[in-house]
């Protein structure tokens, strides 16, 4: 289970590599790929289970550790009775030179430790201090009419953006009504002997689409809040709404 | 102005309005003197400072000079100001800016391959903080760019310059490695792992 916390920790696949050799108490220098391959590859495994989704870094090296296990399993002697050159020595140097830097970066952060303690005032405003501490406007009249206009403009669109945000309050209101509103229809149905309500039926003739949007927002809801059963057949057909406590079947 | 006590005085008025760092070409060109002897001035205020266990510091980074607080204060600091909780850096940014401060000038696929991990987005927010910052280009295919410390980076871990950076000592990093584990010949573990290797042979 310790695993599973660790998860998210690792920040790439060497140091998850780092990680499983160090565990194991293997020398660097002198990896049994054979395991550490299998709980890479277990890893990796886990890491899918819980969902997260091992990056395809990670896939590299796997692939890796398969090819030099691969590799460790051929003769290694040559022909002219000459070694090659061990299949992990590649592996092995860049996990080095990756440890070499997890310790710089360990190395800056205890610096930070002491530097944190040492406070620094940032950049002063030197503004107050110089030759013109009062920035002048200087305009000819025809830019500061044009800055004038263009300021009567903008408040008078802010203005209009007030009006259509209360526009958009008004509608809201409607939503309730139109609630209401489908309420009674429903329960006038049964004294009317009929079974079901059409959808085209519920729309007020001039509320153009705002009230179509209103109207099917306001059947979805009470359709979700179980007020009511809505069907319909075919995509862009007539919605059929009937009661709750009314089958849905004919 | 010859005189280097009127120098040093200006040099402390001036650190003081400044606040940040200010670089020593600047200030000698102000007092009229040269670069080295204004450096010389900054560093024997610094030594002055400390000799009189004064609660500030001037502190010298990149050529750059500016005042800083003692360091034993930060307590009495934080009792008059709402204290910040400082956003330490994450592993991955440790990791990246560790590379880049040591390898530097130091292209985006050079710290890739030595992390196994794409570092784009790591770099740019070290870019953002302005602790590392755009050197040019490498003469490499593609003309990628150069990554390298800036002068905030030495304030950030208090560094007089790169050269203050804590060393890579190659034994020490041999021993470190070497203490993963020599295998242990008691443990079970050991056990498992050699019957492992007979497997690989």
């Amino acid at each position: 289970m310790a695993y599973k916390i660790r998860l998210n920790v690792f920040e790439g696949p060497f140091d998850l590599l780092v990680y499983l050799i160090e565990r194991a108490e293997m020398n660097i220098y002198d990896i049994q790929i054979s395991v550490i391959t299998r709980q890479y590859l277990e890893y990796i495994r886990m890491m899918e289970e819980s969902d997260v989704a091992a990056s395809s870094e990670f896939m590299v090296l796997a692939a890796t550790l398969i090819d030099i296990k691969a590799r460790m399993l051929l003769p290694r002697i040559k022909e002219d009775g000459t070694e090659t050159e061990d299949p992990r020595t590649d592996l092995t140097k860049r996990l080095v030179e990756y440890v070499r830097y997890k310790k710089a970066a360990a190395a800056l952060e205890n610096q930070r430790e002491f530097a944190r303690l040492k406070l620094q005032k940032p950049q002063e405003d030197l503004l107050q201090y110089t030759g013109e501490p009062d920035v002048y406007l200087r305009m000819e009249m025809d830019s500061f009419i044009h800055a004038f206009k263009n300021f009567i403009h903008r408040r008078a669109k802010g203005e209009e953006l007030q009006r259509i945000r209360r526009g958009v309050e008004r509608q809201r209101l409607s939503l309730e009504k139109k609630v209401s509103l489908i309420g009674k229809l429903l329960a006038g149905l049964r004294k009317a002997k009929q079974k079901l309500l059409k959808f085209s039926e519920l729309l007020s003739g001039d509320g153009g689409r705002p009230d179509h949007v209103v109207t099917l927002i306001a059947v979805l809801d009470m359709a979700s809040a179980g007020t009511l059963k809505a069907r319909q057949e075919t995509s862009f057909g007539e919605i059929e709404i009937f009661p709750a406590d009314e089958p849905a079947e004919e | 102005m010859q005189n280097k006590d009127r120098i040093k005085s200006a040099f402390e008025s001036m650190m003081f309005i400044f606040g940040d760092p200010i670089d020593a070409k600047l200030a000698a060109g102000a007092v009229g003197v040269g670069r080295a002897e204004a450096i010389d001035c900054f560093r024997e205020l610094v030594a002055e400072y400390e000799a009189r266990k004064s609660g500030l510091r001037v502190r010298e980074t990149d050529g750059r000079f500016g005042f800083v607080t003692y360091e034993e204060n930060l307590d009495y600091i934080r009792a008059i100001t709402t204290p910040v909780r400082e956003r330490r850096l994450s592993q991955a940014a440790l990791e990246t800016l560790a590379i880049i401060a040591y390898k530097q000038p130091v292209t985006k696929s050079e710290i890739d391959s030595i992390r196994g991990i794409k570092s784009d987005r790591v770099i740019e927010g070290l870019v953002v903080k302005e602790l590392v910052e755009d050197r040019g280009r490498s003469n490499a295919i593609g003309r990628p760019a150069l990554y390298g410390t800036t002068a905030k980076f030495l304030e950030y871990f208090d560094l007089k310059d790169l050269g203050e950076l804590p060393t890579l000592d190659d034994e020490e990093l041999e021993d470190a490695i070497r203490s993963f584990g020599e295998p242990d010949e008691d443990s079970e573990n050991t056990a498992a792992l050699l019957a492992q290797t007979t497997l690989d042979i």
